[in-house]
């Protein structure tokens, strides 16, 4: 087993290289930042960065702003992606892989160009200044994007064994009920996947809120974050600082969630 | 979406120009201004919005800050027709946003409001004959920053007057003098290593028009002919220019080629850096780096551009600013346009992020001190900033070529990359590049004096 | 009669809990895409008004040298990236599927440069592609110019994407919990070793991930944007004029929405059809369990 720890120790010497330099980074003045060739410890320790950049902007409501609409969005993407991907992997019906196909076609389509009439039609449902646009669609299967998540889910359903199903059939359970009881069960993983994925997809979304939103109460920590590089200028420190707050949650959130990513029990007895 | 829904947003978009009413001061006057900027720029936006809503009772004011991606909002608006009254507006798209009627011109407010009628003629957006849209956000200049402790150590002096510039191989002579190697050696000495410099002469951008822009009418030259629709890049003096450019970072060794400093288009690290770190010893930028070199405290000067004949610099480097058709309230739309460049109302002049459009503030003294007397300000900003503005400014061809933007990013870029990378001479990729310009060339933006 | 029983029912779940999927588009989705269809037969710069012009804008697109060029640059950068980035996210994901200590604490530090915000991994790597002082250089003891080159521009991009992996590697990590041990015992019990359990067990029951990872990553970096938009600007000479980003520069700074819609159609074709290659082509090397109840 030593070379597993030889190889994980190789990895991530290379993968922590990003995060360590966001950290020098955001403990670094401006000069030192930049010092050619680049510099690893910072002198002096510019803890300042964090208490100012932090102070910049009203970051804690930004926060709370940012929480409320990622776990609105986190639930309804969970339940409703998973609902439609047992309907697209598991029920047999006419057209089904046709509906499929279609709903696939709308991640193909870059959004730059259905930006606007996303827009206009926000703007005459009167949903604008509001989270809805921000929200809502990922309660219908996180219309748009969001089809990625069925589409996952679907080929992860369709790894498990049907017997189970037919069992269950025969014993007179409704769809429903396989549905709740043998197939949600056993695609923890999966489940957990989607959820980090949305929650990061909306954390770090910038265009949504700022499109959306124009009351500067309601903006988001990545607005925030952006308000730190403009035009001509770059608060580096700050931007470095802030930028390390803001994805802590994230990292706290997958530290916590990736322990599902364990065989699932369940299977190991599965025989057929 | 149908084809009726279509027209219906077409149409929208065409009653944002047909807006009118008349509105009585007094009465409850919502305006909302779009702007960007960095939190430095937000806090000062802030506070010149409460002194107008202080000034004008009844009228208030809601800022849109829009720290990136602002093109995109904006065109978002203005197609849904829900533009704000007035804001900032990215030059691309100023003039194109006037012809299509969306902004207000504001012609006719000239003789109600005088203090529209005294910024510098070139701060003026024209898109006809009497058809005002807007002013330059900012006067912004091109000038030659320099690290002074750099400078000191070379025994360099770079001139702070016009009338004293440095020509062109005085700026290769000093540049030379400038540039240093990890062993302390300078590109015309043996053994120097071109790999391992520590200190580069001098930088200046040869993709950013406003940095060369100067130099190229310095020597007579210019990007196009009188109507506007011939390229003149491939002339011998434009040639030249460019060729100067490239001999910098090929054959003198004395200033950074590309990824040398580590920098992307997006001018990572920044002048106030790089003069800081003194990787560089002189820099070509504009003038709205003087808030950053005080904010990170460099020890910076001020000089003004080499020049060939005639010392130029590029003025009017900034975005626009214009009153958005559709506004309920034209004339305090109108009045907070005014205040929002207002060097009284405003903090970003004293802080050198911007510096004045109207015309008092570069030949009335107490005016000129109004903005420039303070610790921001450098002795040297009157000479090679102020003066230089007023009498040597030619103003960014952003401004005031139409399709620029176009011309610039499908095809001028890309040849102005060439020359960069140093691969072909500038004649070659300037000659092969020209005819393309002139293809897409359509003419300069009306202008005239008031 | 039991069977035909449940074939009904499952009809009508079918629809019922597709519905909401189904709605969503029709609602959210279908409506912009259809609109941006009119638009692309229409010369309408924002702020005008549209004019129908037929297929005027697919003409000229045809005849657009950087549609040309922006497209082949997309092409080669999928091409190059897809396969090294599927590669590099399943061994290490099974090599995060070791039973090993600390586990949690190794798989979030794989996943980090996932996490790290865009630009601070732009300034990063534009040290790390630093022809003087540049990490990559002192390694290869060369006087490699990376993104500065045009030649080297878009093989950088593509050695700096595959620092992305994690989401990929995620995925893969999520699908490796699914392969039921009986298999890998059975192999065992056969006397096979672990290159045999792979090729014969975790190989073809992750193949329906193994299918997810390549069509998303296949239409992900057809639309890959965002080291040109912050990175290179789509230089040096138009060498990494990503497709989606020339398209961007159409709609929103010379708000050419016509044409930019037009470029969007275009590509969406191409990846239609990609995918569609893609999903002909699985069924002759995904396992499904579905196979054995169809």
């Amino acid at each position: 087993m030593r070379w597993v720890y030889v190889a994980l120790g190789l990895g991530a010497a290379v993968t922590l290289v990003p995060f360590v330099w966001l950290i020098r980074s955001a403990l670094m003045q401006d000069a030192q930042m930049f010092v050619a060739p680049p510099e690893w410890i910072p002198d002096p320790f510019q803890w300042s960065n964090f208490t100012e950049a932090l102070t910049a902007q009203p970051f804690g409501r930004y926060f709370v702003n940012t929480v409320v609409i990622a776990v609105i969005s986190v639930l309804g993407t969970v339940v409703t992606c998973s609902i439609a991907a047992f309907s697209f992997s598991r029920l047999r019906w006419r057209g089904r892989d046709a509906v499929f196909a279609v709903l696939l076609s709308s991640i193909m389509l870059p959004y730059a160009v259905t930006l606007i009439p996303t827009f206009v039609m926000w703007q005459e449902l009167g949903a604008l200044d509001t989270i809805i646009p921000l929200t809502v669609p990922s309660w219908f299967a996180g219309a748009g994007g969001g089809v990625l998540n069925v589409f996952l889910l679907r080929q992860f359903f369709l790894t498990i064994p049907f017997e189970l199903d037919e069992a269950a059939y025969i014993d007179g359970a409704s769809p429903w009920r396989v549905f709740w009881t043998v197939v949600m069960p056993l695609s923890r993983p999966a489940l957990i996947v989607v959820t980090i994925f949305t929650f990061i997809g909306t954390w770090n979304d910038f265009l949504g809120p700022l499109l959306y939103l124009t009351d500067e109460e309601s903006y988001t920590l990545s607005i925030g974050l952006a308000s730190f590089q403009s035009m001509y200028i770059t608060q580096w420190g700050y931007l470095m600082a802030a930028s390390a707050a803001v994805i802590a949650p994230i990292i706290a959130l997958f530290f916590f969630l990736q322990r599902y990513f364990i065989e699932g029990v369940t299977l190991t007895g599965i025989k057929n | 979406m149908r084809r009726r829904d279509l027209l219906k947003l077409g149409a929208l978009a065409l009653t944002g120009a047909c807006g009118s009413s008349t509105q009585q001061a007094g009465r409850d006057v919502p305006l909302q201004f779009m702007y960007w900027g960095s939190t430095f720029e937000q806090k000062a936006v802030d506070k010149m919005l409460k002194a107008f809503e202080q000034s004008k009772p009844g009228v208030t004011v809601k800022p849109l800050f829009t720290p990136d991606e602002y093109d995109v909002k904006l065109n978002t608006l203005v197609a849904s027709g829900k533009v704000p009254d007035v804001g900032y507006v990215p030059m691309a798209m100023s003039f194109r946003l006037a012809e299509q009627g969306k902004l207000v011109n504001l012609f006719p407010y000239l003789s109600k409001y005088p203090q529209l009628t005294g910024y510098l003629d070139d701060a003026y957006l024209w898109y006809g004959a009497d058809k005002l849209h807007g002013v330059a956000t900012a006067n912004e200049i091109e000038l030659l920053w320099y690290s002074r402790s750099a400078v000191a150590e070379a025994g360099v002096t770079p001139p702070a007057v016009a009338s004293s510039a440095w020509s062109w191989d005085d700026l290769i002579q000093n540049a030379y003098r400038l540039t240093v190697d990890q062993n302390g050696k300078h590109p015309d000495e043996s053994g120097f290593d071109p790999r391992r410099v520590r200190q580069f002469g001098i930088s200046c951008s040869i993709t950013y028009a406003a940095a060369w822009y100067g130099f190229l009418r310095s020597n007579g030259a210019d990007f196009a002919d009188r109507a506007g629709t011939r390229c003149l890049l491939d002339s011998p003096e434009a040639v030249q220019v460019f060729q100067n450019l490239q001999d910098l970072i090929y054959k003198h060794r004395v200033m950074p080629g590309p990824g040398q400093l580590a920098a992307t288009g997006d001018d990572v690290p920044g002048t106030n850096i790089l003069l800081k770190t003194k990787r560089v010893a002189m820099v070509v930028d504009g003038h709205w780096s003087l808030l950053d070199m005080n904010e990170s405290k460099v020890d910076y000067g001020i000089g003004v551009l080499p020049k060939y004949g005639e010392p130029y610099t590029t003025s009017q480097v900034a975005g626009a600013s214009a009153v958005f058709a559709g506004t309920k309230h034209p004339e305090e739309a109108v009045e907070l346009f005014a205040f929002h460049i207002d060097p009284r109302y405003v903090d970003l002049y004293k802080q050198g992020l911007w510096m004045p459009q109207e015309r008092k503030y570069y030949e009335d003294q107490t005016a000129i001190d109004s903005w420039t007397k303070n610790d921001g300000h450098p002795p040297e900003f009157r000479t090679a900033v102020v003066d230089y503005a007023r009498d040597h400014g030619v103003p960014d061809i952003r401004g005031r070529l139409k399709n620029l933007s176009a011309i610039s990013a499908d095809v001028l870029t890309p040849a102005l990359q060439e020359i960069e990378t140093g691969k072909r001479p500038a004649a070659e990729v300037l000659k092969e590049v020209t005819p393309k310009v002139t293809g897409l060339l359509q003419g300069w933006q009306h202008t005239q004096e008031l | 009669m039991a069977l035909s029983g449940q074939k009904r029912m499952e009809r009508r779940w079918g629809w019922i809990l597709a519905v909401p999927a189904i709605l969503g588009f029709l609602i959210f989705t279908a409506g912009p895409m259809v609109a941006s269809l009119a638009f692309s037969l229409t010369d309408w710069q924002i702020g005008g008004t549209p004019s129908f012009v037929g297929v005027q804008n697919y003409q000229d697109l045809v005849r657009d040298e950087l549609f040309w060029q922006s497209l082949s640059v997309t092409t080669y950068y999928t091409l190059g990236s897809v396969p090294v980035a599927l590669i590099v996210a399943f061994a290490v994901a099974m090599l995060l599927n070791q039973r090993v200590r600390g586990l949690a604490i190794w798989r979030t530090i794989f996943y980090l440069p996932t996490l790290v915000p865009s630009i601070a991994n732009v300034v990063l790597w534009i040290w790390i592609f630093n022809p003087d002082f540049g990490l990559l250089n002192s390694l290869l003891r060369q006087h490699g110019m990376w993104i500065y080159d045009e030649g080297t521009a878009v093989p950088s991009l593509i050695i700096m994407s595959t620092w992305g992996f994690g989401n990929t590697m995620v995925i893969f990590l999520a699908g490796l919990q699914g392969v039921p041990r009986h298999l890998y015992e059975a192999v065992s019990i056969d006397g096979g070793g672990p290159l045999r359990r792979f090729w014969h067990v975790t190989l073809p029951m992750m193949t329906p991930t193994i299918f997810y990872n390549l069509v998303v990553g296949v239409v992900g970096t057809f639309q890959v944007f965002n080291q040109a938009y912050v990175m290179t600007e789509g230089g040096p000479g138009n060498a990494t004029l990503f497709y989606v980003y020339y398209l961007f520069r159409k709609a929103f700074r010379e708000s050419e929405m016509g044409y930019a819609s037009a470029l969007a159609w275009v590509l969406f074709m191409v990846i239609v059809l990609v995918t569609f290659l893609l999903f002909r082509n699985a069924r002759r090397w995904v396992y499904y369990e579905m196979a054995a109840a169809r």
